[in-house]
Parts: C-alpha cells; sequence; structure tokens
C-alpha cells in the first residue's frame, strides 16, 4: 500500500462528476458513496466482489467494453458514465437475458414486492421481451430441507447464497452444480441442507429462489407490519425484525446492527418465533384445587399467592426463594429483585436455575469480556468445552471474519466441532478428561521454552505469537467434571497470554437478570442450594419465573424432591410446562416478543424489546405480576410508562445505557473453590466408568419454546444421542438403531447416532430435548455418569442420521 | 274572478304535462316484482371464477388488496399440495374475504387480477341486516360451478 499521502485517494468523473476515494475502492462503491445508483445482483457488499451477474455495467472512457463497475478499482482521471445509452443498452441486455429463464411469476412468489429483480426490472428493463420460446423448464419446488426450499427456474445464478456458506459462514451449505442452461443450485453432499445460517440466503437470495419453507405464502411484504425488536434466544442479542400479520409473528428478518449481529441472524433466530402464536399457551391463571389445577381469576390466585408469601415472610423472610430468570426482560427482573429482595427480604434468588452444585458456573459472572467488534479483530480464540456454532452461532460468524485474516482457532472440547475445518488446532477428549487438557495447556505454556507436550505444539505457538487471544470457556466445561480446574486453567492461558477469558454462559435474558438482582443476595442460596434447602423443608414457598427448572435443572429428582419439599409453589409460565403441572398456582405470562423494555445480552450490552403482538387471553407481563403482589403485600411499585422504569434500571445499575455495553465483573484472579484437575465422578456404582454419558448443547432442540416451532422442531430431528464407532461396534450399536442408555438412576431410549464426532467411551446427550431427558440419568454432584447402552432395534429403517 | 280563471288555467296546463306523460313508454319499474336488466359492463357483486375443469382461478396473490382503494378485500395464501390441489400451481387462497360495506365497485380488483379469477357480476341485492352478515367469505364468492358467474370458464384470463 502506498504510504505517500499525495496518493491516499484517487479521483475520477462519474456522470460528470468529481468523486474522491481511497485507492482500492471500486467504482460501484465510489458511485454508491456518491449517491449514484448503479443496479446489481451478485454484489453484496460485506462479500468481496464476484462480476457474476453483470448487471453493474458502466461505460469507462479509453475502456474499449463496457466494464462491471463491481470489479473495477477505481483510477486517478477515470471518466466513468452510468447512464450513456451504450450502458442503458447493455443493462436491458443484462436484464432481457436474465428474463429469458426467469418465470414471470411475481404473483405467486414470495419475494414478490421485495424483490431486487422486479424492482430493476422495473426501472432498468427493456419493458417488454423479445423472447417467445419456451422457458427453461425445472420440477419445482425443491425442498432442501426443513426450512428452505429452492425454485430453479427462478434463479439467476448470481451465486450470493454459494458465497455466503463459503465466506461468511464456512459451512459450504450450497453450492452450484452443472454448467450453463442447466446450472443449479444445490447441497454438496446429501440433503437436507447442513448450516446453522441457511435463514441467510434467503434473506439475500435476490430473487425468489430461495424461499422459507415455514414462511412460505403466508403474507405478501406489504401485509406485514415489521416491529424492531430483539431476539431473545441464545443470548447474543441480535437485533430483528418481527413481521407481525394479523396480530401474529409471521417471519422474523435480520435488522442490521454492526455491533451485534451485523445483518445476520442464525436459523434459530429466523425460525424460532412460531410458539408465541401457539394454542397451547396458558390464557387464564390456574389454581389447585383438590390435586387438580383449575382455572381461576387473576383476583383469586393473586390473593392467595400474596397471602401464602405474607404468611412465609412472617415466620421468616428466608422461608421464600425465587428461582429463574432468563425468560424476563431487565425490567422484570429489576422489579422481580426488588419484590423478593426488598418487599419480602429473602436473599435466596437465582436465575443459574441449570447449574450444577459445585460447577464453575456458580462461581463466575457469566458473560463475554469484550465487546463482538473486538473479539472479531482478535487473532487467536481458544474454545475450551464451548461449540460456537452450537450455542452462539452469531459470535462464530466473527471469528470466521478473524480467521480469514489470519487468526488461530484452537479447539478443545469432548466433540468435534462443526467448524473444526477452520481450526489450526483441534484436541478431541473424553469429558472427563477436559480439566487435565485444559491445565496441561496452560502448564505448557507456562513453561515457554521447555517445550511442549505432544500434541500441545501448535496450541502452544499459536497462544504464545498471539496478541489478541480470545479464551472462550463454554457450559459443558464449567459444569462439567473439573469445572473449576477448567475455569482456574484458562484464566492462567489469558493471564499468561495477556489475553481475555469469556465465560460463554447463559441464554436469553440471563445477563440481566444476573445485573439486576436475581443473584443471592448476603446469606443468599444458589440455586442448588435453594433446591436443596426446598427439599429439606426449609422453605414455605418456592416462587419460579423466566424459568423451567423441571426441565433446566441438571438432576430431574433434586427437582422433585425440591417440589415435594416446598408447601407453595407459584410459577410464571406462559406454556403448561412440567413445572407448571406441578404448581400450586400458575399465573400465565407474556413471552418476550409481547414485551416492551430491554434485555442484556452476553456482552453486557442493553438492548431495547419491543412488543410485537399481543398476548392470548388473560396472560400478564411479568413484572405487572409482580406488582400486583407487591401491592397486597403492602407495597405500592409506582412505575408509570417503559421510560419511568428504565430511568429506575439506571438508577439500580450506574452505568445502564440504551444499546450500550456494561462489562460484566471481571473473572476473579484466584478462584474459590480449586479443584484439582481430574477429579473425576465416578459412576453411579463408583466403579471405573467404561463409557460416561455427558450433555451437549444444540442449536436446534424441541423444548418448551422450540418445540412449538415448526422449522426448529424439523430442524432438530429425533432425540438422539452420539456414540462412537469402535464403543458403537463393540456394543453392537447400529447406525440409527434405537438404543436404551440406563445409570443407576434411570434408562431413556432413543435413536443412537453413531460418529466420530464423540471422542470414544462417551456417549454425548444433547440437551434440550424434553421427551428425553438427559437429567434424569444424572445424580448430583455428578456432572457426569458411568452409563450402560442397549441396543433395543438392529436397525431402525432408514433411521441413518 | 281572474284570480280564480288564473288559478285553472295553471291547473289545467298541469294536468296537460301530467296526460303527456301517461300515454308515454314508463321509465321506472315496479321494483322488486319486476328487475331492470342492467347493462353488460355494469359491476355488481363478485365472483371467485373457476376454470372449466373446477380448480379455482385465484391463486392468492393479493394484488387485488394492495390495489383496493378501500381497502375491502382480505386474502389468505396457502400452498397447494398433492392431496389438496385447489388452482393451478403451487398457491391457492386459503381465505377470501371482501368487506361489501367498504367496496365502492370500482372493479380495480377485477382489473389488477392476473389469472381473471376475480369478476365484478351483475347482482345488485346486497343488503344485509347484520355487519357481519355484509362481510363475503370465500365460500360465498366462490361460483358454485363453471361459468355460473356468467363469465366463460374457458377464458384464458
Amino acid at each position: 500500500m502506498a504510504t505517500d499521502p499525495a496518493v491516499r485517494t484517487v479521483t475520477l468523473t462519474i456522470d460528470g462528476r468529481a468523486v474522491t476515494v481511497p485507492p482500492g475502492t471500486t467504482v460501484y462503491q465510489a458511485a454508491r458513496a456518491a449517491g449514484i445508483e448503479i443496479p446489481i445482483f451478485c454484489y453484496h457488499d460485506r462479500m468481496p466482489p464476484l462480476g457474476a451477474c453483470r448487471m453493474c455495467l458502466v461505460k469507462v472512457d479509453r475502456m474499449g467494453k463496457l466494464q462491471t463497475s463491481c470489479t473495477l478499482p477505481a483510477a486517478d482521471g477515470m471518466v466513468v458514465s452510468t447512464t450513456d445509452p451504450e450502458v442503458v443498452a447493455g443493462q436491458e441486455a443484462i436484464l432481457e437475458f436474465l428474463l429469458i429463464n426467469h418465470p414471470l411469476d411475481c404473483p405467486i412468489c414470495d419475494k414478490g414486492g421485495e424483490c431486487p429483480l422486479q424492482d430493476q426490472t422495473f426501472r432498468w428493463g427493456p419493458g417488454r421481451s423479445r423472447f417467445v420460446e419456451a422457458k427453461r423448464d425445472f420440477a419445482k419446488p425443491v425442498s432442501l430441507g426443513p426450512v428452505l426450499t429452492l425454485d430453479r427456474e427462478r434463479c439467476i445464478l448470481c451465486w450470493r447464497c454459494v458465497r455466503f456458506g463459503e465466506i461468511i459462514a464456512g459451512d459450504d451449505a450450497l453450492k452450484g452444480f452443472e454448467r450453463g442452461f442447466t446450472s443449479e443450485i444445490n447441497t454438496p453432499f446429501t440433503l437436507p441442507v447442513e448450516s446453522k445460517f441457511i435463514g441467510n440466503t434467503i434473506a439475500i437470495c435476490p430473487v425468489g429462489a430461495l424461499t422459507s419453507r415455514t414462511y412460505r405464502f403466508r403474507a405478501r411484504p406489504w401485509d406485514n407490519e415489521p416491529v424492531p425488536s430483539t431476539c431473545t434466544h441464545c443470548g447474543l442479542g441480535c437485533a430483528v425484525w418481527f413481521d407481525v400479520r394479523g396480530g401474529e409473528i409471521v417471519r422474523t428478518r435480520a435488522r442490521e446492527a454492526p455491533a451485534v449481529n451485523d445483518i445476520w441472524l442464525c436459523d434459530l433466530g429466523f425460525f424460532g418465533h412460531d410458539y408465541v402464536a401457539s394454542g397451547e399457551r396458558l390464557t387464564a391463571p390456574l389454581v389447585r384445587r383438590d390435586g387438580r389445577l383449575t382455572q381461576a381469576s387473576w383476583e383469586e390466585a393473586l390473593d392467595l399467592v400474596a397471602s401464602r408469601l405474607r404468611a412465609a415472610r412472617d415466620r421468616a423472610p428466608g422461608r421464600v426463594a425465587f428461582l429463574g430468570g432468563r425468560r424476563l426482560s431487565n425490567e422484570d427482573a429489576l422489579v422481580a429483585a426488588r419484590l423478593f429482595g426488598e418487599v419480602i427480604g429473602t436473599p435466596h434468588r437465582d436465575h443459574r436455575v441449570d447449574a450444577p452444585p459445585g460447577g464453575a458456573s456458580l462461581e463466575v459472572a457469566w458473560g463475554l469480556r469484550a465487546p463482538l467488534e473486538e473479539i472479531a479483530r482478535g487473532d487467536v480464540f481458544l474454545l475450551v468445552g464451548c461449540d460456537v456454532t452450537e450455542e452462539y452461532p452469531i459470535l462464530w460468524l466473527r471469528m470466521k471474519a478473524a480467521v480469514d485474516r489470519g487468526a488461530a482457532l484452537l479447539l478443545l472440547h469432548a466433540r468435534r466441532l462443526e467448524v473444526r475445518r477452520h481450526a489450526r488446532w483441534e484436541r478431541l477428549v473424553r469429558a472427563d478428561r477436559l480439566a487435565a487438557e485444559t491445565g496441561a495447556l496452560a502448564d505448557a505454556l507456562e513453561r515457554g521454552a521447555a517445550g511442549p507436550p505432544p500434541g500441545l505444539e501448535a496450541a502452544v505457538a499459536a497462544i504464545a505469537a498471539g496478541r489478541r487471544v480470545h479464551v472462550v470457556v463454554g457450559r459443558f466445561a464449567l459444569d462439567g467434571p473439573g469445572g473449576s480446574a477448567v475455569l482456574a486453567a484458562a484464566v492462567r492461558i489469558a493471564e499468561h497470554s495477556g489475553g481475555v477469558l469469556h465465560v460463554a454462559r447463559g441464554k436469553g435474558n440471563d445477563i440481566g437478570a444476573q445485573r439486576f438482582g436475581l443473584l443471592p443476595g448476603a446469606g443468599g442460596w444458589p440455586a442448588p442450594e435453594i433446591l436443596r434447602r426446598a427439599a429439606a423443608g426449609d422453605l414455605d414457598v418456592l416462587y419460579v419465573a423466566g424459568s423451567d427448572p423441571a426441565t433446566a435443572v441438571t438432576d430431574r429428582s433434586a427437582w422433585d424432591a425440591a417440589r415435594r419439599g416446598v408447601g407453595f409453589l407459584v410459577v410464571h409460565e406462559a406454556f403448561l410446562s412440567a413445572t407448571a403441572e406441578a404448581a400450586d398456582v400458575v399465573l400465565p405470562s407474556l413471552v418476550l416478543p409481547e414485551k416492551d423494555g430491554t434485555v442484556t445480552n452476553l456482552e453486557g450490552r442493553t438492548l431495547p424489546l419491543r412488543a410485537a403482538v399481543r398476548g392470548p387471553g388473560a396472560a400478564r407481563g411479568d413484572r405487572e405480576i409482580f406488582s400486583l403482589i407487591a401491592a397486597r403485600l403492602g407495597a405500592l411499585f409506582t412505575y408509570g410508562t417503559g421510560d419511568e422504569l428504565f430511568e429506575a434500571l439506571r438508577a439500580a445499575t450506574p452505568g445502564v445505557e440504551a444499546g450500550a455495553i456494561l462489562p460484566v465483573a471481571p473473572v476473579p484472579a484466584r478462584l474459590a473453590g480449586d479443584v484439582p484437575a481430574g477429579a473425576v465422578a465416578a459412576g453411579a456404582g463408583g466403579g471405573s466408568a467404561e463409557l460416561i454419558l455427558a450433555t451437549i448443547d444444540h442449536l436446534f432442540t424441541q423444548g418448551a419454546t422450540t418445540g412449538r416451532c415448526r422449522g426448529i422442531t424439523a430442524l432438530a430431528g429425533a432425540p438422539h444421542c452420539l456414540i462412537h464407532p469402535d464403543d458403537a461396534a463393540r456394543l453392537g450399536v447400529e447406525p440409527g438403531a434405537l438404543v436404551e442408555l440406563a445409570t443407576g438412576h434411570g434408562a431413556v431410549v432413543l435413536q443412537a447416532r453413531v460418529t466420530d464426532v464423540t471422542a470414544p467411551g462417551q456417549v454425548l446427550l444433547p440437551r434440550g430435548f424434553d421427551a428425553v431427558s438427559a437429567y434424569a440419568l444424572v445424580r448430583w454432584p455428578h456432572a457426569v455418569v458411568a452409563v450402560t447402552v442397549r441396543p433395543l432395534v438392529a436397525a431402525a429403517a432408514g433411521g441413518a442420521p | 274572478m281572474a284570480a280564480v280563471f288564473r288559478q285553472t288555467v295553471a291547473m289545467l296546463r298541469g294536468l296537460l304535462i301530467t296526460g303527456r306523460y301517461l300515454f308515454r313508454r314508463r321509465v321506472t319499474a315496479p321494483y322488486p316484482d319486476v328487475k331492470p336488466p342492467v347493462a353488460a359492463r355494469f359491476k355488481g357483486r363478485h365472483w371467485l371464477t373457476l376454470y372449466a375443469d373446477g380448480l379455482e382461478r385465484c391463486v392468492g396473490c393479493e394484488l387485488c388488496v394492495i390495489v383496493c382503494p378501500s381497502q375491502a378485500i382480505y386474502v389468505k395464501a396457502a400452498e397447494n399440495t398433492p392431496e389438496r390441489q385447489v388452482s393451478k400451481g403451487e398457491r391457492h387462497a386459503e381465505e377470501f374475504q371482501i368487506n361489501m360495506l367498504r367496496c365502492i365497485f370500482c372493479g380495480f380488483c377485477e382489473e389488477a387480477c392476473p389469472t381473471g379469477a376475480i369478476v365484478l357480476g351483475h347482482d345488485y341485492e346486497l343488503a344485509g341486516y347484520t355487519r357481519a352478515s355484509m362481510i363475503y367469505t370465500k365460500g360465498m364468492l366462490t361460483e358454485p360451478y363453471p361459468g355460473a358467474s356468467g363469465r366463460d370458464p374457458g377464458r384464458e384470463v
């Protein structure tokens, strides 16, 4: 690059206007910067130019032919015309060519009304086609998976979707096949298409070739009222538009937010909204009478809850406990914390319902310690027990951009990650070896010149050479055996390399709950302790909101015992979840897309929520319910509008500003419970564990909300577990066969996927499938248990994954 | 006396006009016993027409919805399946409603329709006792058999 200030810019003339741009800018970008419109199809400003569609033709003086402006670097003194008759003729010809095979079925095309081809034909097209012959004829539509539909006739072969998979997501989900007239887009290996980001290809397709299976024909673009809000699934808080038609969210689109998700979303965000309109939503309060939950009025239900809370408070405030917060907004969390902390006076509040006792999740504040934009500038990423695409997909897009610029991706996990082909170093270990391996890596790094043990050289070299190291510790590592040891080792690695340690933990609005008071107060118990005390009869009232402990607590029996031991269980729920079924009072609550307010993402950034739709029946917002109960307990919360509440948030936590990051608490340099690495729970019988069971995160699941989203349920597939081929061969498990997983505590039956993405000696069970819960097999304090696998059927018909 | 004469003359002149019209051809009709014919291009009640093979012409594209100046039309589309092929192609109207109280019978919907599905017929007796009864649903609007609306079911558009 030239350093002479004299040549830092180039000046060219476009349509008679002098435009000055930095060198390397293309003519198209220069024109756009000057407000001159040039039509494009294949060019996308998040990807390098390609020049496939030829739509952006311009005439350049002293160049013989028309040039594609998207690939032409601007040069000093260039004279460009976008309106020359030759250019107009060229553009018309290109559009006429594109429309030779493009069917004119705009009235039934989902893209109609928001289609660049439609718009540009209208503006730059010839207006009339001279083509009278038969158009290219393909069978259509082609289903490329549970959420993606391809119409090959409409495709203009711009390669945006293919290049998205290559450049942005790195998953190569779609590829071009055949040549010329018969060219088509398809999946490179087999159906269905394998990607966590396929919704983005639908969004950037400039025609209606790729459409959404779930949105198909549900609305025309002009029917939809777009509501700007924030996605509340994984916790990164991607900005979205909820498109609402007739009081129902019909689709979700990405909203541009350069600091968070740029213009992308993952498929959980794109297709994870159906649950809001589910017919199974609770619409009236339920009160247990004669052992059965029956409908009641709000007055009756609230009076009952208030009287039981008052009785418990009068006995001792500490006999009330609050669990949950993930599905509450910041404002809800603040009001809940005031109700339970000030009005009732109990310190026993915790949102970390899914953290096991003794795990590292309880020792450290959750959240990223650097903004996503800074992570995108990192040069070493060490992921310890964090399956980035399954847990925080948009975080991977940031890392992918850095990896393309030469950053090193280092993976340490008990499963092979989808992103492993971008990794410089990968270590696959059994779940109970994760702590020891992380410790070994930290040791090797600290020893430095002594020479790292075999297998660690590449990782040590990359970290030692890194200047902006990001160590990401995920839930699998924190909550697994020796989680504290993993965390301690990660702290050492981050310290030694001068990097940043991220605790990639928390979904939904966990960070907001953590920030606004849903953590144990002075002398308060963390969530596992609340459950233990409840089981022991030390609690009169257990209040649950924004969580489903029956499926989230990692030991189902611990929850069941807590339920049996507590006198009165109150639950805010949108669905009759397992927790709600066991409750004494169920109060129907709104879900986050129905709320106004704010949430906090994993970075600690305060993001806006706007109610897209109204709740069903008599369902109410959580903070309204908390206020009504507080009023019955003699405390008037006088929050008028959302603005006043936001002021209260800012007063409660200085530094909270809309859209801005307030960092979460730093990771302590020395951790409380330094557990020696490798101290691992043995199996139920205490014997040596030949095969151990560990739970992993999947993006697509079948839980209370995801199970009610058509696209997500289909993407998740049947409940299954992952077994290594060696183990499968030894145990006689055929791929796709049904197996019974049994521990000393219980057994579940599910499909076995035989795959080498898992290390030998372990069975990985995705969590989030409520029908087949791993937590029925686990007993605290063990995070990992020995398991026996028994094949039930030789092979399920066509059951291969 | 003169006044009486003037008044009598005026009355007779009036009667003369009445008498003249008494023997002319009648312009009024004894509605509803006799229903006057309407012009061929009269725009009355809408029909959703069918192809000769019984498939619906409407593909649920909502162009009538967007062109309607009084926002009287509501359409919700759905996908055709091999088991339930409602119209030609991939898409059909699952719901189609016209609010006859809002409709101004301008005929823009008929003009906008890319398949010639919606036509304005000759029926103008569109009264009702409730507002709800004035929202015509798809079942009421679809012609009972191909050609029942008076349009040739074999026409292209």
